[in-house]
């Protein structure tokens, strides 16, 4: 039996009461928390703190859903390291990358793409990274411990001593312990052999970064791969042109004062651009006299390219 | 017998259903494709990763739900209304309503991991559809991978012996401490591990063989967890599979067993 | 053959936080129930009538002694099969209807299709609730769920029906309707025990009654056999009657009480011609309403009883405290 609604008005009224005075309340509460983080802002500290290093409970405690786990720690890896990155200026340590690509590994050890990703951005130093080579190779031996199958991660190993530590010799011995896992391209064998012989040089290392190009399906690293490889055909465009730089010198005992110059006398085509469409620079502080632009996006160029590198022995 | 255990079996499907408990599946469905959408935004790389692992996940946690909210009034509810005692005066032996009742949250649940695995898939094939991509070799199993039928399956079996301690508590103690007795065996079901291996934290030998005893005694949950490995397009072999089910059903046939022990005895007052 | 045998029946409960002390429900029942009877199961609340019906139904287990029904235990699939109960207040299921409802019932005693569909359909025609037939049963009030529930005792057409509580949550015409089915399952040949408190039902309906006051069966056996029909005395109403004129009959006249103007009660002692009283009096000029014999109702010997066995409760029967 269901009581009729009042006939009256004051039912309806008594009701709109209450439903502005939830509003109102609402509304205060809203007020008083933006006021209350003006004044007395929660210690920034707090905004990173992990919720769990505990090691290996991690997964335990995660009660089946480790995976699912690993997965927003890896998001959290990402926007950490991207902010970073992009934020003009500030803290460039990235000093929650590794702790976080750790949380990750342990959580699911099998998560591929967040040890390569290691492997590379640990590496890079300031201001792309934090420059933790002995964080990216520990990555790395973990997961070549969960799986002793995945011939890429001794080849990340390898390629971490090659191209940031400059360490011919154990990267050898990497590319050669890579080469004898199932599956590994046929490659490895030569690249460990010719590191060996010669230490580093430009055909490995393009080589090198392309494999990491067309094996990666993590945006970051193909980003960053691609820039390399930029950088690289850069180079060879540097040398070609400087080639041009000296044979000039040497017929007219001067630089040439633009490119113009060269163009004139139909050794160019035109004004000289690198891969990302600037134009070279005729510059006579630099070797050979042409380098980047300051203006490129590929500049700087990494010294690991420019430096000259000699056999192992 | 069969026929009327199908009877109130039936009976509890048909209450889950007007209980509008399926709507989860709205729910999840929603959620499956909200974070699909949110994902490719990210550009963090292993979409496909990501949506499995989300969706396995919230599939057992909605199967969770089910089982430990359901399977806790399964009993306690006829016996607390009375509704009880219509049922018992009619030809139905006392083991064959406990049976009955299992059987049809084991329906519920059935079609609830039916319909969510099927969303899964359609999810994963609209992103592979619109984005083609998806399937490169850098992945570790294939976007519409049937081993993930292996997973569900898994967490179908382990869902039931959820049901059954549900159920078993149901028959003597109410929802609120049913429920946390169940989400308890349930955690330490996953805890299960460590007591195997006791002996290498405790000093005392009788500490150690208590947990041994334990192991084998409380349910081993873990095992049934195998989204990880599908996911990473890591072999499940069909024996595990195998006997990993078979020990859930055999561990929620002895669950039933007591609950009908306790239940066939009972002074309804 | 019996409808019903108990024997010795006894049924204890353990009661307090160590179970010590053991209280005594019903203390060693003993009754017989003829087929095609309808037995009265009389007695206060909480004596007992509740606790033996779910012992007839096996929905508790003696503590000791026998039941027989129909010659087999009362757990025998058998005699599930031949026997009805509508429980005291029954609660059926939110979610179904009241045909819903029945059909499940009905599809547990094995009918299936064409038959098991009259048969629901009759049901819900006879105890009245055929216009509601799919209306959800949370919907049901109190009454409606009463008929519910001897619709769906009644639906494997038993041999024997217990009822616990029948009339309860009736109104007048729900009350004649039971009392009307009670009658006409007797007529079929079917062996009715209902409990209740509710006396003028059981003196309506019963052949036989029995009445259990704190878990002892007090009295059993045949209505007539239990009130003397003796009479006790007379009543008498007669109308323009001068009251003055009473004084005439001295003690045959116990006592008189106006009713309305000229109109009056008479209560005459035990006397075998009461004719000659109501001769006079016409004779006098009063005109001859009614007369009525007055024998000790069901009433006044059950509230006799009850005092007499609630003043000095039975020893070993510990009352639980609180």
């Amino acid at each position: 039996m269901s009581t009729q609604p009042g006939s009256g008005r004051r039912p309806g009224a008594g009701a709109l009461a209450l439903l502005v005075g939830a509003v109102l309340m609402w509304g205060a509460a809203v007020s008083l928390q933006a006021y209350r983080e003006r004044h007395y802002p929660l210690p920034p500290a707090a905004s990173d703190v992990l919720y769990f290093r505990a090691g290996s409970a991690a997964p335990r405690l995660a009660l089946g859903f480790d995976a699912i786990l690993a997965d927003i720690y890896w998001i959290r890896a990402i926007q950490h390291f991207g902010g970073t990155k992009r934020a003009a200026g500030g803290d460039k340590s990235y000093r929650l990358l590794f702790p976080l690509l750790d949380l990750t590994t342990t959580l699911d050890s099998h998560f591929t793409v967040a040890y390569r990703f290691g492997a590379i951005f640990l590496s890079e130093s300031y201001p792309a990274g934090p420059g933790r080579t002995d964080q990216a190779i520990a990555l790395l031996e973990r997961g070549l411990a969960a799986d002793p199958k995945r011939w890429q991660y001794a080849q990340d190993a390898g390629f971490v001593h090659y191209w940031w530590l400059h360490d011919y010799k154990t990267a050898a011995a990497w590319f050669d312990r890579a080469s004898r896992i199932e599956g590994a391209p046929w490659w490895l064998r030569s690249m460990a052999a010719t590191t060996l012989a010669e230490g580093g040089d430009r055909r490995s290392s393009r080589h090198l970064w392309q494999q990491l190009y067309e094996t990666s399906d993590d945006e970051w690293v193909r980003n960053n791969a691609q820039l390399k490889l930029s950088q690289l055909q850069a180079l060879d465009q540097i040398d070609a042109l400087a080639a041009l730089v000296r044979r000039y010198t040497q017929q007219f005992g001067r630089r040439p004062g633009s490119w113009g110059v060269l163009v004139s006398m139909r050794w160019l085509i035109g004004v000289p651009l690198d891969p990302s469409g600037t134009p070279f620079e005729l510059d006579p502080a630099q070797e050979g006299g042409v380098g980047l632009s300051k203006q490129s996006p590929l500049s700087p160029i990494p010294p690991q390219f420019t430096q000259k590198t000699g056999p192992t022995s | 017998m069969g026929r009327v255990i199908g009877l109130v079996a039936y009976h509890v499907f048909k209450e889950s259903v007007r209980d509008k408990v399926l709507y989860n599946l709205v729910l999840f469905a929603v959620l499956l494709i909200a974070a699909s959408y949110i994902l490719g935004q990210l550009t963090a790389g292993q979409d496909i990763k990501i949506i499995k692992d989300l969706g396995l996940a919230a599939s057992a946690v909605f199967g969770l739900f089910i089982a430990v909210f359901i399977g806790v009034g399964l009993v306690w509810k006829e016996v607390d209304k009375r509704s009880v005692y219509n049922l018992l005066v009619k030809p139905l032996r006392r083991r064959e309503f406990i049976i009955g009742k299992f059987l049809g949250l084991a329906l519920t649940l059935l079609v609830n991991i039916a319909v969510m695995a099927v969303a899964l898939y359609a999810v994963l094939a609209l992103m592979n559809w619109l984005e083609p991509g998806f399937g490169k070799a850098s992945v570790e199993a294939p976007v519409l991978d049937p081993q993930l039928l292996k997973a569900f399956g898994l967490l179908y079996v382990q869902l039931l012996v959820v049901t059954s301690v549900a159920l078993f508590f149901s028959t003597f103690s109410g929802p609120m401490l049913s429920a946390g007795f169940t989400f308890g065996l349930y955690i330490v079901g996953h805890f299960n591990a460590d007591l195997a291996h006791f002996e290498n934290v405790v000093k005392s030998p009788a500490a150690a063989w208590l947990g041994k005893a334990l192991y084998y005694i409380l349910p081993n949950l873990a095992p049934f967890d195998v989204k990880a490995a599908v996911v990473h397009g890591q072999a499940v072999s069909a024996g595990y599979v195998a006997l990993t089910a078979a020990y859930g059903v055999l561990y929620a046939s002895a669950m039933l067993t007591l609950a009908i022990l306790i239940f066939a005895r009972r002074d309804f007052k | 053959m019996l409808a019903l045998e108990t024997e010795n029946l006894t049924k204890d409960y353990a009661v307090g936080f160590w179970r010590s002390r053991p209280y005594r429900a019903l203390d060693r029942l003993s009754l017989r129930v003829e087929t095609t009877e309808v037995y009265g199961f009389l007695g206060p609340n909480g004596a007992g009538k509740t606790t033996t019906l779910k012992l007839l139904t096996e929905l508790i287990y003696p503590t000791s002694g026998r039941i027989s029904i129909l010659g087999r235990p009362p757990g025998d699939p058998e005699v599930r099969r031949r026997v009805g109960y509508l429980p005291e207040a029954p609660y059926f299921y939110d979610y179904l209807s009241a045909e819903e409802l029945l059909t499940y019932f009905a599809g547990l005693f094995g009918l299936r299709g064409q038959i098991r569909r009259t048969r629901v359909a009759t049901l819900l025609d006879k105890v009245g609730i055929a216009g509601e037939r799919r209306l959800p049963l949370r919907k049901f009030s109190k009454g409606m769920l009463q008929r519910v529930g001897l619709a769906q005792a009644l639906l494997n057409e038993p041999e024997v029906v217990f009822l616990d509580e029948p009339m309860s949550g009736l109104d007048p015409l729900g009350r004649r309707d039971v009392r009307s089915l009670i009658l006409d399952l007797r007529d079929r040949g079917c062996t009715v025990f209902f409990s209740s408190h509710i006396l003028s039902d059981a003196e309506a309906l019963c052949s036989r009654v029995g009445i259990i006051v704190s878990g002892q069966l007090v009295t059993s056996g045949r209505l007539s056999e239990i009130l003397a029909f003796e009479v006790a005395g007379w009543e008498l109403v007669m109308a323009d009657l001068d009251p003055s004129t009473l004084t005439a009959f001295g003690d045959s006249v116990r006592r008189v009480t106006r009713i309305s103007d000229g109109r009056y009660m008479i209560e005459l002692a035990p006397d075998n011609e009461p004719e000659r009283i109501v001769g006079r009096l016409r004779a006098q000029g009063g005109c001859f309403v009614s007369l009525n014999p007055v024998r000790t109702t069901l009433e006044d010997y059950f509230v006799q009883q009850v005092t007499a066995r609630q003043a000095a409760p039975p020893a070993g029967r510990v009352m639980p405290e609180g």
